[in-house]
């Protein structure tokens, strides 16, 4: 069984890439594959609890990560010291790594796939 | 080695369907049951829509991928839900959408992402083109 990486660096809401990405992940899990995540760049802004998506948006992605913990997807990694990522107002399941750390995870999976 | 490509670039937006060609040329042409499969997801899903018409001076990318299919015995699976949603459409999608037309090409097939999680575990290695 393979150690799977999701990637995840676009917009939620720029195109369908960050949600066919967690589809992906959901998906993986539910055949009881082991995944992790990790965002960086725009799909950052998934963790910002402040979000209010209109149709024309697309589906509140943010909304999911909730339900992470019921498909055994626990860990959520992203990059330490994003300032504009307040912790009072973002989701608070994410594990924040060091730059070397970050760097080393992507070599610890058997395949990572990029959204 | 035996590899199983994943493609998520569009054809029109990116290369990856194009890089993804080459690739399975070499690979082929080194050992002939190299590749178990090609599964496109996101955006590359457009690859089978049987009525995009290129202009006759390009590539028919598409004519590319059914040739190379065909010629091979490589499975060409498109991801069902990504596909629909884009209106690249089977006999049976169209009958169950009550539609009067289906867009899917030859040699193209519709599967749910299991049929990934499948190649997945019985390749020696996955390779992502996006």
């Amino acid at each position: 069984m393979k150690h799977t990486l999701i990637h995840l660096n676009t917009s939620p809401y720029s195109s369908l890439a960050c949600k066919e990405g967690l589809d992906l992940a959901l998906v993986l899990a539910t055949f009881e594959q082991p995944v992790d995540l990790c965002l960086s760049g725009a799909a950052l802004a998934l963790l910002s609890d402040a979000q209010q998506p209109t149709a024309e948006h697309g589906k509140n992605l943010h909304k999911l990560l909730a339900g992470l913990e019921f498909y055994d997807i626990e860990n959520v990694y992203i990059e330490k010291n994003h300032s504009w990522l307040n912790s009072t107002t973002s989701w608070q399941g994410v594990t924040p790594l060091d730059s070397t750390e970050w760097q080393t995870m992507f070599s610890q999976y058997q395949q990572v796939f990029r959204f | 080695m035996q590899y199983t490509l994943l493609i998520t670039g569009s054809p029109y937006h990116s290369k990856a369907c194009h890089t993804a060609l080459r690739f399975i040329r070499a690979a082929l042409n080194k050992s002939p049951d190299s590749i178990k499969g090609v599964f496109f997801y996101e955006d590359a899903v457009l690859i089978g829509n049987q009525v995009a018409q290129p202009p006759r001076d390009e590539i028919n990318l598409t004519r590319a991928w059914q040739e190379i299919a065909e010629q091979n015995n490589i499975p060409l699976y498109l991801c069902i839900a990504a596909a629909v949603r884009r209106g690249i459409i089977n006999e049976g999608e169209s009958r169950r959408y009550e539609l009067e037309q289906h867009t899917l090409a030859e040699h193209f097939q519709l599967e749910g992402l299991g049929t990934l999680v499948d190649l997945m575990n019985t390749t020696n290695k996955i390779i992502q083109f996006r």
